[in-house]
């Protein structure tokens, strides 16, 4: 161990740690539980980790689930997960970040594209380039069932991080019942941004209803409109890499041509003209009264609004049929269709998937239960009740809509293979500094009608983001 | 010197040495020792730990990295950060002047009740919202105040006046903020004062009746004086705690909309556990510190001239 260096110089973490270099006014409490913690990481040698994004009602229900089939593998390991409750993907992640610095990080971790490059470029999940290729020939159906696009966002800088086994991606939600009383017919798959706004206008003459609402965050927000218009927050590209994958799980398939070894989030967008215009078209939508202010967050009071009628469109993914069920909306009382074709009808997607963290002394035994995870039958145990899209294409059936709707249920995955040109949502390393950015110059903009303002702030912000990252 | 005189000196040491002093000294010792501890392990090391963390820049992950002063550096030449700092000191201003105007009306009002059963109810209906969660509070309020589908524009709608941007217009947010903390935090103020107002001794205020003051003139230049002390301690406690207004403006506005609510507390935090960056944001907790003692400093400078001790 080295004493303080010179400015610039480095001083190994603990050290500065055990000096006493600890917390504070809440932040110190963190450098506190890392100088008291394992330094080794990972779980006992006789328990099995994982973090989870959601309730620890429902983490230890699937704890229970899973059991059964983690002792097949090891009869002596105990599987443990760790629910992380939180608004928003952010939210999660700073707490995952908590529990490393603690000293107590996981064994696996579910996560999803928001935080997938930030646990990449950080180290704190090993690539699973090398369990991949010795077991390509038992994951053959596994990759001719997920779709290339879902693959490709789990990929950063050439190599594979996660096994995806879930996704989202940014459907329009409408209500049939609104729909009907207003007289406004069904949209079809191909339907427009004129279309969206006169059956906006229809529907907003009802008192006490709001046309459409939305949330501020990154996934299906303006965002959506933004992709829709061709714009991004960040300039677009693509890692080199990944033939290792395409070449052997992916020969041959159409779909996976042009793949390549991640999305590389390049420099900020965020005030060029397209993210403008989308963002002045929300708050044109505010001024017209057929959407209200958003909040800030996960959606959940959205979908209570929604399963109430009290809103009449808005953005959703595969996790809205479980959750507007949930809520107590009947099958046929609601339908998704595809996003509005405003410049083009890109829709863009999140997905979610396990990653095998670096301090896990258990690495081998925590692929296996990977493998295990992205099973067919695994799916329902983990979450059951359609309360997200299938990754695999062969488990998004009518059987399984068929109690909850929607009734165009194929449209969940005809996004990725009707318009390939879909793409993940911008979560660049520095993903919980643009997520916060773009949360309070969203709210700047609604509030204030200002779309230029606001986000020439982001793109300061932003570059700022990146720069520090 | 007397005999007497002498002898003092000679029994005090006497007791000093004696083995039930010793016990007694062991006795007090351990007793404040867990106080110590306490304060030590969860006050005083956070504190100067912090201060060094602030010379670092660190990601939780990485090594840390010495920079010596860059973190202050960057702090005063941030604008959003020292934004922060200023709508802290906006609202904090406005939470404290109405915690005391509002806090020291109702005790004068509930302290004039003859009746002590109503003097009670008024006091625990006052203080109970204290006694609730703040997070919980804030969640709740949130929906009270919620632009769409909140009661309080519901009611409003009743009257015929459109919804108001509670908590969706930066003015909007932050009064609703303010008021909010104060309906939560008048509670202290107000038991302060109603025990303080009841400590007045009556002598003086009969004998301010019988030189023709009213009550007007009694409250202004009898009570208020007596009672200053109490006025500058809940002062100084209440401008601690708006200092460090976070559940809030987190919970219900995330800081937004824009950076109207984004209170320095919000500001450490999203450096130190959204941005991974735990020097600056040790730096940002340490100025936040400098700046309460300088405000509290200046407080009791005041009070010297203002508060009355008798």
């Amino acid at each position: 161990m080295t004493g303080i260096h010179s400015p610039g110089g480095s001083i190994a973490r603990r050290t500065v740690l055990k000096a006493g270099a600890a917390g504070g006014l809440g932040l110190a409490g963190l450098a506190d539980l890392a100088a008291c913690g394992n330094s080794s990481g990972g779980s006992s040698s006789k328990s099995l980790k994982m973090l989870y994004f959601g309730e620890q009602a429902a983490a230890t229900q699937l704890q229970n689930r899973l059991q059964p089939q983690i002792s097949k593998l090891d009869a002596n390991i105990k599987f443990e997960i760790t629910a992380i409750n939180g608004t928003d993907w952010n939210d999660f992640l700073a707490k995952v970040l908590t529990q490393v610095a603690a000293g107590t990080p996981p064994d696996i971790i579910s996560v999803a594209t928001e935080g997938l490059q930030l646990m990449a470029s950080k180290e704190l999940a090993v690539p699973l380039d090398d369990y991949v290729t010795k077991d390509l020939a038992a994951l053959k159906e596994y990759f001719a069932d997920i779709h290339p696009a879902l693959i490709e966002s789990m990929m950063y800088q050439g190599h594979l991080w996660e096994l995806p086994d879930s996704f989202n991606a940014g459907n329009m939600f409408y209500s049939t019942e609104l729909f009907q009383r207003a007289g406004v017919v069904p949209p079809s798959e191909g339907w427009t941004l004129d279309d969206f706004e006169s059956a906006a206008t229809k529907i907003a003459k009802f008192k006490g209803i709001n046309a459409f609402g939305w949330v501020v965050r990154l996934w299906g927000s303006w965002t959506s409109f933004m992709y829709a218009n061709n714009a991004n927050l960040l300039e677009e590209g693509k890692y080199d890499g990944g033939d290792w994958l395409w070449n052997k799980a992916y020969a041959g398939d159409a779909a996976a041509a042009g793949r390549k070894g991640g999305w590389k989030w390049g420099a900020p967008t965020a005030n060029s003209e397209g993210t403008v215009e989308a963002l002045n078209y929300m708050i044109e939508l505010t001024k017209k009264g057929l959407s209200p202010s958003p909040d800030v967050g996960g959606g959940g009071t959205l979908q209570g609004l929604f399963a109430s009628n009290r809103i009449g469109m808005s953005i959703g993914g595969g996790f809205w049929a479980g959750g507007l069920t949930n809520a107590g909306m009947k099958n046929g009382s609601f339908d998704v269709t595809m996003f509005p074709k405003w410049k083009s009808q890109r829709h863009l997607f999140g997905a979610g998937g396990y990653a095998i963290f670096k301090s896990s002394k258990k690495k081998d035994l925590a692929w296996e239960v990977l493998k295990l995870l992205v099973k067919p039958e695994t799916f329902d145990l983990v979450f059951p009740g359609n309360v997200t899209t299938p990754g695999r294409k062969s488990l998004v059936t009518a059987e399984r809509y068929a109690k909850t709707g929607p009734k165009h249920w194929s449209v969940f995955y005809e996004t990725l293979t009707k318009h390939p040109d879909t793409a993940p949502i911008p979560a660049p390393p520095y993903y919980n500094a643009l997520a916060t950015a773009l949360n309070q110059r969203t709210t700047q903009a609604i509030s204030s009608g200002n779309a230029k303002a606001a986000l020439d702030g982001l793109q300061a912000d932003l570059e700022k983001a990146a720069g520090a990252s | 010197m007397s005999a007497v005189a002498a002898d003092v000196p000679k029994a005090v040491a006497q007791r000093r040495s004696h083995p039930t002093a010793h016990g007694e000294a062991r006795f007090g010792f351990a007793m404040i020792a867990l106080s110590v501890l306490f304060v030590a392990v969860f006050t005083a090391i956070p504190i100067i730990a912090s201060l060094g963390l602030s010379f670092f820049s660190w990601d939780v992950i990485s090594t840390p990295q010495y920079v010596g002063l860059k973190n202050y550096q960057q702090l005063f030449n941030d604008g959003p950060v020292l934004k922060s700092f200023g709508v802290t000191l906006g609202m904090a201003l406005a939470i404290v002047v109405l915690q005391l105007t509002v806090g020291l009306a109702l005790a004068v009002l509930v302290n004039q009740r003859k009746l002590v059963w109503v003097r009670t109810l008024f006091r625990t209906a006052f203080y109970l919202p204290l006694l609730a969660s703040t997070a919980a509070v804030s969640i709740f309020m949130g929906y009270l105040f919620d632009y769409k589908f909140g009661v309080v524009n519901y009611y409003l709608g009743l009257l015929g006046i459109p919804n108001v941007p509670w908590l969706t217009s930066g003015f909007g947010a932050a009064a609703t903020i303010v008021l909010i903390a104060v309906w939560q935090q008048l509670g202290f103020t107000f038991v302060l004062f109603v025990a303080s107002l009841m400590s007045v001794p009556t002598d003086v205020l009969e004998a301010a009746q019988i030189d023709g003051a009213g009550p007007l003139r009694t409250l202004f230049r009898v009570k208020i004086p007596l009672i200053s002390p109490t006025i500058l301690f809940a002062a100084v406690v209440a401008l601690i705690n708006a200092m460090q207004l976070f559940d809030q403006p987190y919970i219900m506005t995330k800081g937004g909309p824009g950076s109207a609510t984004t209170t320095v507390t919000i500001t450490m935090y999203q450096k130190g556990f959204q941005n991974l960056q735990f020097g600056y944001g040790s730096a940002i907790a340490i100025v936040l510190l400098a700046a309460i003692l300088i405000i509290t400093g200046l407080q009791f400078l005041a009070a010297r001239k203002l508060v009355f001790y008798q």
